[in-house]
């Protein structure tokens, strides 16, 4: 199992997700997972996804079937959470891995899971908002319809460095960071932040420049649900 | 603060000591007549020699020695234009142009007066002799006129709302041609922040919430021209933006001898060339350091 081959997969399934979110259908993680030949390449991808895998119970209100929650555990039982992060890609991947295990103890009624440390250590400081707008950037899948937690709270809190990272972004045509940060600010206008910029005509912008890969369409979708929510 | 006075300080002595130093290679071959060939070659260098040394004389906020090179670089540029005569022949022959106004108020500004031009300035301006121009290059001829002491009717305010920058459009509708226009008209409207309170509320905000963001783009392209510019429009802010670290980021990139590079390519070692190609982010570090002092020890309040 290597790198490629599970963004590969993330892909895949995100190009699933996004299939679903506009048929109004179901993801259907089991059959994506029977799909895979290396299953635990599949597990990986439903990992790196993320939160989003559950994007069309949150957007639809579709009920999340038995069998889609257990690849999700069984994700979790063969690549475990890192409990202590050390780097920037381990705290990165504790706060991504804590909204997956929130949603789906939301969606399934079962235990919450523990928080991860203070969120100012994976954000760094908001004085630095270029470097900070970047591991907001990461943490996309946190930014859903209904999302609360202590991420989402120091992002709404700091709406003009949001804004600022966006802008630097767009004019330095990433539009793979610019499609993450878009989401994260249509999730501060849907819930009522005053924002600096216009989230509507952003959107609009990064939508007709950011191509088509699947996972930076699912931000995208995402962001847009989030403006049609407002 | 006080760091940033201090770099501030520096940037504009070391700038300003490169342009003194090197002020012979920016005059005319010959004696220049008012139908220049090249007017981007020598004149509109020399106009900007002259607009960064009556900000240095207007803030005085320079050492005595940097007081003295503007002064005297003020008096070169005011000689290598016939002492305004090379202005008042060029307007009298070329009844449309604004450039022999808009060069003549620097020297003004620092005192150097030409009678003849004046009352052709005056009937031109009666008359509205002027070609016509996009709006930020519009308020530079109404700043102009201002400074020169020309009266009329112009609304700084209106003018401003024509530009680009006057309509506050969403902050990532720039690019780096507009991104000059844009300092050009806060320039401008704020007679090089002499007038911050002529920066309507939403279009200071509009600044100082985006300035950081243009700011960080640019460098990392390194367009050190522009983002000195952009350095100047942080001063020329009602409440003035002048992060230390990105002043410590411009004054790096200042040559030992005080030359500023306005890009990331190589700097040429033929001195004509050198000069040429980076005397322009030589004034606007002048400029920069000049302004960003003056507001920060509480000019311009």
């Amino acid at each position: 199992m290597d790198a490629s081959t599970c963004a590969r997969g993330a892909a895949d399934l995100a190009g699933r997700v996004l299939g679903a979110l506009r048929d109004g259908s179901a993801a259907d993680l089991a059959d994506f997972l029977d799909s895979c030949v290396d299953a635990t390449a599949g597990l990986a991808a439903v990992r790196l996804v993320g939160a989003d895998v559950f994007l069309p119970h949150l957007v639809l209100d579709r009920p999340l079937g038995t069998r889609d929650a257990d690849v999700v555990v069984a994700s979790f039982e063969i690549l475990p959470s890192v409990t202590a992060p050390a780097t920037a890609e381990q705290r990165v991947m504790a706060w991504h891995d804590w909204s997956t295990a929130r949603l789906l103890a939301g969606l399934t009624g079962a235990v919450p899971v523990a928080t991860p440390e203070d969120p100012a250590a994976v954000l760094g400081p908001v004085e630095q908002w270029a470097r900070w707008s970047v591991a907001v950037a990461q943490l996309s899948s946190s930014a859903h319809p209904g999302a609360t937690g202590p991420v989402v709270d120091a992002v709404a809190a700091q709406p003009l460095a949001l804004c600022r990272g966006v802008v630097r972004s767009v004019l330095r045509r990433d539009f793979a960071t610019a499609s993450r940060l878009t989401r994260w600010i249509c999730l501060l206008h849907a819930t009522g932040v005053g924002l600096p910029l216009d989230p509507v005509l952003l959107l609009a912008h990064v939508e007709s420049r950011a191509g088509a890969e699947p996972r930076r369409l699912l931000d995208l979708a995402a962001a847009r649900h989030l403006v049609r929510s407002t | 603060m006080n760091t940033v006075v201090h770099t501030a300080h520096n940037v504009t002595a070391r700038a300003l000591g490169w342009l003194h130093a090197n002020r012979d290679l920016g005059a005319f071959d010959d004696d220049a007549t008012a139908d220049l060939n090249d007017p981007d070659g020598v004149y509109k260098p020399l106009c900007e020699l002259a607009l960064a040394s009556s900000l240095v004389l207007r803030e005085g906020v320079a050492g005595t020695a940097e007081l003295r090179a503007a002064r005297e670089l003020l008096e070169f540029s005011w000689r290598q234009l016939r002492r305004g005569d090379l202005l008042y022949e060029r307007q009298l022959r070329h009844v449309l142009l604004t450039d022999p106004l808009e060069t003549y108020a620097h020297h003004a500004r620092g005192g150097l007066r030409h009678e003849a031009l004046e009352q052709l300035l005056a009937q031109d301006s009666a008359t509205d002799s002027m070609t016509e121009v996009v709006p930020n290059r519009r308020l530079a001829v109404a700043n102009a006129h201002r400074v020169v002491g020309l009266p009329r009717d112009d609304d700084p305010q209106d003018m401003l709302r024509q530009t680009w920058l006057g309509r506050t459009p969403q902050p990532w509708a720039l690019d780096w041609y507009t991104a000059y226009h844009m300092t050009h008209a806060v320039f401008h409207v704020t007679d090089w922040g002499a007038l911050p309170g002529e920066l309507p509320p939403d279009v200071a905000e509009y600044l100082r919430n985006w300035l950081p963001a243009w700011f960080e783009v640019w460098a990392e392209a390194g367009q050190w021209d522009l983002i000195g510019e952009l350095l100047i429009v942080g001063a020329c802010l009602p409440e003035p933006w002048c992060e230390p670290a990105r002043w410590e980021l411009f004054a790096g990139l200042q040559h030992a001898d005080g030359l500023v590079p306005r890009d990331t390519e190589p700097v040429d070692d033929e001195p004509l060339r050198r000069f040429h190609d980076h005397q322009h982010t030589a004034v606007v570090a002048a400029i920069a350091g000049t302004l960003t002092t003056s507001r920060l020890l509480g000019g311009s309040t």
